[in-house]
């Protein structure tokens, strides 16, 4: 009866751990603007390796699994540089600005994660 | 009454497709490898048609959504609950953007339909196998379509941005409200209710209009 009871609650902690390392399913949306609007010389743009079409006057809304996905831009050489990272939540929206008249671009989140080493590079919707 | 609209619109549509089809099917000196390529150019403002229409007929339902939702928030006094319904709001509405996104079906079969428009007027342009009163025809018939389907892609554009605009509403409110419950402060969370309960009234009006202005190409 212990044993069991026991075995009961060990299933519980692991269901519990795994349901906390799976990510939370479903679809959100990233707004990527970028500052000027009207640069002609716009980097290019990567989410993490899918390159994104010419942003349309400057702004752009992306639909994205939820999950975290990594901003980046091509710098000399073609290299990528990482701009910040983007967290996507379920039905929600992630807003990011490039200010891309500095080299390379910078990202300004509207809402940056609020712990962690990367904090002030990572935005949140 | 809203089926004989669309009967009307798919009747007007199918003539414009015959106006178009039929123009350059009458050109005595088309070779059968040159109309093929005439066909395929019309695939894509079709189906982006098809799927600008499917979206208007569809989106008015899911506005209705938003507006009885909004009815339940106003009549709701109990916070939790009306957290839970903005969280049904904001899939309502992520259900719309996700339709309209920049990298969603009808962006890529707009653009692809633009593409294609674009490559076939400037063949016409040069073609010198027609009168010219003929290639004038075809090429203003193009001309149009292409005008249509730009124009069907800029009202998504504004459709795609309220969308946007809504959810981040919908999603601040909601924080705002998270915060509010967490000092239990109970009843400002209420006056933000209220507040966001008109922002959607406005917001549902402005998208009724937006939307019912889209017009497929081809109409």
């Amino acid at each position: 009866m212990r044993a069991s009871a026991g075995r009961l609650g060990s299933a519980g902690l692991l269901a519990s751990a795994l349901a906390a390392c799976i990510p939370e399913g479903g679809t959100g949306f990233v707004q990527i603007k970028t500052v000027p609007a009207s640069s002609v010389s716009q980097p290019s743009l990567y989410l993490d390796s899918v390159k994104l079409e010419p942003l349309k006057k400057g702004a752009a809304v992306l639909s994205r699994k939820a999950g975290t996905s990594k901003l980046q831009a091509e710098v000399a050489g073609g290299q990528l540089a990482l701009l910040c990272d983007i967290v996507v939540k379920k039905n929600r929206i992630t807003t990011v600005t490039i200010s891309i008249v500095e080299r390379p671009p910078r990202c300004q989140c509207t809402h940056n994660a609020s712990q962690g080493s990367q904090a002030n590079r990572t935005c949140i919707g | 009454m809203i089926g004989s609209l669309v009967s009307l619109s798919a009747v007007k549509r199918a003539a414009a497709v015959l106006a178009v089809v039929g123009a350059i099917s009458s050109g005595s000196m088309w070779a059968e490898a040159g109309a093929n390529a005439d066909a395929d150019a019309f695939v894509p403002v079709e189906e982006y048609a098809r799927k600008v229409e499917e979206f208007t007929k569809n989106a008015p339902n899911l506005n209705k959504k938003i507006e009885d939702g909004t009815k339940v928030i106003d009549n709701l006094a109990d916070v939790p609950k009306a957290r839970s319904e903005i969280e049904q709001l904001r899939a309502v509405v992520a259900d719309l953007l996700g339709r309209v996104s920049d990298n969603g079906e009808l962006a890529r079969l707009g653009a692809k339909a633009l593409e294609h428009s674009r490559n076939k007027l400037k063949v016409l342009e040069q073609d010198t196998r027609f009168k010219p009163e003929e290639r004038q025809f075809l090429a203003d018939h193009w001309r149009e379509l292409i005008r249509q389907t730009e124009r069907a892609a800029e009202d998504l554009d504004r459709a795609r941005l309220e969308f946007a605009e809504l959810l981040r509403t919908l999603q601040t409110r909601e924080d705002f409200i998270d915060e509010l419950l967490q000092i239990r402060r109970a009843a400002e969370a209420i006056k933000v209710l209220r507040q966001l309960t008109s922002e959607l009234r406005d917001a549902s009006e402005k998208l009724k209009t937006l939307i019912g202005g889209i017009k497929p190409p081809g109409v």
